[in-house]
């Protein structure tokens, strides 16, 4: 049924293949008010294959992820399954057509076992309209096994890791037989350990046939994993690539539509010896922080790698005070820091970027004007020493931030809801520093923002330990310690190294992290 | 199916012009729904029963009989954006009015002393209900059940059941008797609290809080607010509004019952959930939760002028609330799924 289209790239793909794609996308658009969101996008996902999906925040993949969920309807467009075109109209239509999406809030039942939520709308095995749990049990065994899970059946998946739940959420996948799995940002939260064993079962799934749709920002494993990739670009399609055929340097340039720079690394002057902002001693909190000691040095950019579990944001959380230490002191400009919440460590100057971005940093719902002056509302009196507030002042900070940070919105009205992943962060950025902390600390701050955001906020950073104010930041992504003066490396729950920012490689860091690189500085 | 087959060419600008087209209209629907119902009510009394209805006595009757519970409501409009409910508001409300007849007559307190007495215990009373959900963790439904039903032993055992008269009633009465500029004191003392509530809750620092831990307590925490404290004061607002109207209820009969303010509890709700339907996207607020009182008031008016039957009232505010809320909640995912 498929006609035998060939894209102008088209051509050299097919070879060694099998003919025709499993699941084939064609003109698909979808707009949202006047905002086009996908305009006839064209895509072909083969069985056995990785197909990888990138492009800057609001390209237009979540937009075309959900309406093969089912959860959008396309204004027009067709999907053809195996040849056969078919209707989408309802997530399950998906699943009976053996789609499964697994999104980066996976859709899980915190205080139901792993069994149960696995056994979830499983139709295998009803009898007498009652759930035979034997039959259920041995195939979600078989199939967490083929995973190579490491945790029981009977676990209640709130006491899991958050790799650990994306194996349940993929599980339940399998155990539906699944055609094709799309997945969203799967290792956005995931350490470098956690994320070979994705990428493992992510190449075996491929290996046994189904078509795997794997939608990231992180450039070097949609190289290293995918076979296809195809880019979007402001709900178009921009190009499809062969994995093999491009380097990063290009997918970034065909993802932005420009030439970008690789991250800039900053030449860190560890000679000057910069005084200590704040010094942790023995800082305790079981089970993640086990004995913490470090400095943080007045104006520099302290990172923190870690693998996840290395108990990197529950220490930022300690230092904010959302979490109290059990032992170990804190001191900031040589005065004991013991805050008792986070409006103690604010008033004392000490800001955290948290991790959750939508759960622990917005109010969705509110204006961007609302949410940039959350955290400094004081600072909009009508007058001082009268408790009034004045909403001018408030629009006229969140204007100011929206220009000195290039804020993407149409209005500082606007619902934060309604901006892209790294708008949303600016404004989060911006809600702090509007406090204006002597010490900052951002936790991964640019999990889900696109590239061009990202070199942003770098430059934010940047800008702000150029004026004196000390920044820590957590993240993931080791690539991004090249904007840092100092790196240091947390594993179970203490400091194992601090290195200086030349030396902080990738490789050295991630050495580190496994506890066995030579000792960097 | 049949979208499917339609050639794309044709279907694509079609669509596009009419959810443009929808979506204002399915706003308009959402945020001015409850206010046009109010409207029209009004116009179609004016037209029927211009000689009744329509009179500038009527209106500030209108106004006088919303005063009371739209107090207790637009205290109540606090724990309710914090994200917390209050079920203890009409126990509290009967609370206010026996312990201000109480006072008055048992204890001979000058009125301004015992409405300030009264102010100060119901306060308090909101404080233990604010520190029993926000210290103890219990469930602010739960919670203030319970604290409300202690309130209603109280009563009765302040009381001994029976309602307290007052002697010498008059000056108490004055109080909501008397008017100035041939309207009523309770209508002012409505106005002036709205006035004080609105900038409280929209122009303070305080206000944005409590707005912030109804949107997302997480984050308003880690944006160094006091969620506690917020939620706890406005347990302390809801009570001490609630107590405010009992005082305005023992002045208007000259005496204190024990279950007099009671009945408010519901018309609370009511006001405010038709309030969140008003102008707001599903979100509580003053001019919404006084909007709501109002409408109820001028529809039960409308009613008793027409002379029907005392359940119709019951059956329209039932029915205005599930409407306005209902069209409110359609026309907002209409709008959004349009957007």
């Amino acid at each position: 049924m498929t006609p035998p289209v060939r894209t102008e790239e088209g051509g050299g793909h097919f070879g060694g293949r099998p003919p025709g794609a499993l699941l084939s996308v064609r003109g698909l658009s979808k707009h949202y008010g006047g905002i086009q969101a996908l305009d006839g996008v064209s895509l072909e996902i083969h069985a056995g294959q990785v197909h990888a999906l990138v492009g800057a925040n609001g390209a237009g993949k979540s937009t075309l992820v959900r309406i093969l969920a089912g959860v959008e309807t396309a204004d027009e467009g067709e999907v053809s399954l195996g040849g056969r075109r078919v209707s989408i109209s309802a997530p399950q239509d998906a699943t009976k057509l053996g789609l499964s999406f697994i999104h980066q809030e996976l859709n899980l039942v915190p205080k139901f076992t792993v069994l149960q939520n696995m056994a979830l709308n499983y139709e295998g095995s009803r009898r007498l309209g009652l759930v035979d749990w034997r039959p259920v049990a041995a195939r979600a065994g078989d199939v967490l096994a083929q995973l190579g899970a490491d945790f029981p059946l009977d676990r209640e998946v709130a006491d899991l890791s958050v790799s650990q739940r994306w194996t349940v959420s993929l599980g339940r996948s399998l155990m539906r037989d699944a055609r094709m799995v799309a997945m969203d940002e799967p290792t956005a939260s995931f350490a470098a350990d956690e994320a070979e064993r994705l990428f493992a079962i992510v190449r075996d799934l491929a290996a046994r046939g189904v078509a795997v749709l794997y939608i990231s920002h992180r450039l070097d494993e949609v190289l290293d994993l995918s076979q296809d990739i195809t880019v979007l670009r402001n709900g178009q399609l921009a190009d499809r690539h062969r994995a093999s055929d491009v380097d990063r340097q290009t997918l970034t340039r065909s993802i932005v539509g420009r030439e970008v720079a690789e991250i800039e690394r900053h030449e860190g002057s560890p000679d000057t010896v910069r005084d200590a902002l704040m010094r942790i001693e023995g800082l305790v909190r079981e089970p993640s922080v086990r004995g913490v000691t470090l400095d943080v040095r007045r104006g520099e950019i302290l990172g923190i790698a870690g693998l996840v579990g290395a108990g990197r944001t529950e220490l930022a959380r300690l230092v904010f005070g959302a979490e109290r230490a059990a032992s170990g002191t804190m001191t900031l400009d040589g005065r004991r820091f013991e805050p008792k919440g986070p409006h103690e460590a604010i008033a004392r100057g000490v800001a955290l970027v948290p991790e959750e971005r939508r759960s622990q940093g917005l109010l969705l719902k509110e204006s961007l004007a609302f949410n940039v002056s959350l955290a400094s509302s004081g600072q909009n009196r009508w007058r001082r020493g009268l408790p009034f507030l004045s909403a001018g002042k408030a629009r006229a900070v969140a204007r100011e931030m929206v220009e000195r940070f290039a804020i993407k919105a149409h209005s500082v009205e606007a619902d934060v809801e309604s901006l892209s992943g790294g708008n949303q962060q600016k404004v989060v950025v911006s809600k702090y520093l509007r406090c204006q902390p002597r010490l900052l600390i951002l936790d991964e701050p640019t999990v889900g923002v696109d590239v061009g955001a990202r070199a942003e906020l770098y430059e934010i950073i940047r800008a702000r330990a150029d004026a004196g104010t000390s920044v820590v930041m957590i993240s993931s992504d080791f690539e991004e310690f090249a904007i840092c003066d100092r790196v240091a490396v947390m594993r179970e729950g203490r400091i194992e190294t601090v290195v200086d920012g030349p030396h902080a490689t990738k490789d050295t860091l991630t050495s580190l992290c496994y506890g066995t690189g030579a000792a960097g500085s | 199916m049949s979208e499917v087959t339609t050639p794309p060419q044709i279907a694509g600008p079609g669509h596009v012009e009419a959810s443009g087209r929808d979506l204002n209209w399915w706003r308009v629907v959402g945020r001015y729904g409850a206010i046009l119902v109010l409207l029209s009510i009004i116009v179609v009394f004016t037209v029927l029963e211009p000689s009744t209805f329509a009179t500038k006595d009527n209106a500030i009757n209108i106004l006088n009989q919303s005063a009371l519970v739209a107090i207790v409501a637009m205290g109540l409009t606090f724990p309710l954006v914090a994200g917390e409910f209050d079920l203890s508001v009409g126990y509290q409300a009967s609370f206010g009015g026996v312990l201000a007849a109480g006072l008055i007559q048992k204890s001979g307190f000058p009125i301004p002393a015992a409405i300030g007495t009264v102010l100060v215990v119901t306060g308090l009373v909101g404080l233990i209900t604010g520190l029993i959900v926000t210290r103890i963790g219990v469930n602010a439904l739960i919670a203030t059940l319970g604290v409300g039903t202690i309130v209603l032993g109280v009563n009765y055992a302040y009381t001994g059941g029976l309602p307290v008269q007052i002697d010498d009633p008059e000056g108490f009465i004055k109080l909501t008797f008397n008017s100035l500029f041939g309207i009523p004191y309770p209508v002012y003392v409505m106005l002036i609290l709205a006035a004080l509530l609105w900038v409280v809750l929209n122009r303070t620092s305080f206000g944005q809080s409590v707005q912030a831990v109804g949107g997302n307590a997480e984050a308003a925490r880690l944006s160094g607010i006091r969620v506690d404290r917020v939620r706890v004061l406005t347990f302390m607002i809801a009570a001490s509004c609630a107590g405010l109207t009992g005082v305005l209820l023992a002045s208007r009969t000259g005496s204190g019952a024990v279950d007099g303010g009671d009945s408010y509890l519901l018309s609370a709700f009511a006001a405010t959930f038709f309030g969140s339907a008003v102008l707001r996207d599903g979100q509580f607020h003053i001019v919404g939760t006084l909007i709501g009182v109002v409408t109820v008031a001028v529809g039960f008016n409308a009613m008793a002028i027409l002379g029907l039957d005392t359940y119709y009232q019951y059956l329209f505010q039932g029915t205005l609330l599930i409407f306005a809320v209902g069209v409110g909640t359609v026309a907002r995912r209409q709008a959004a799924a349009r957007a």
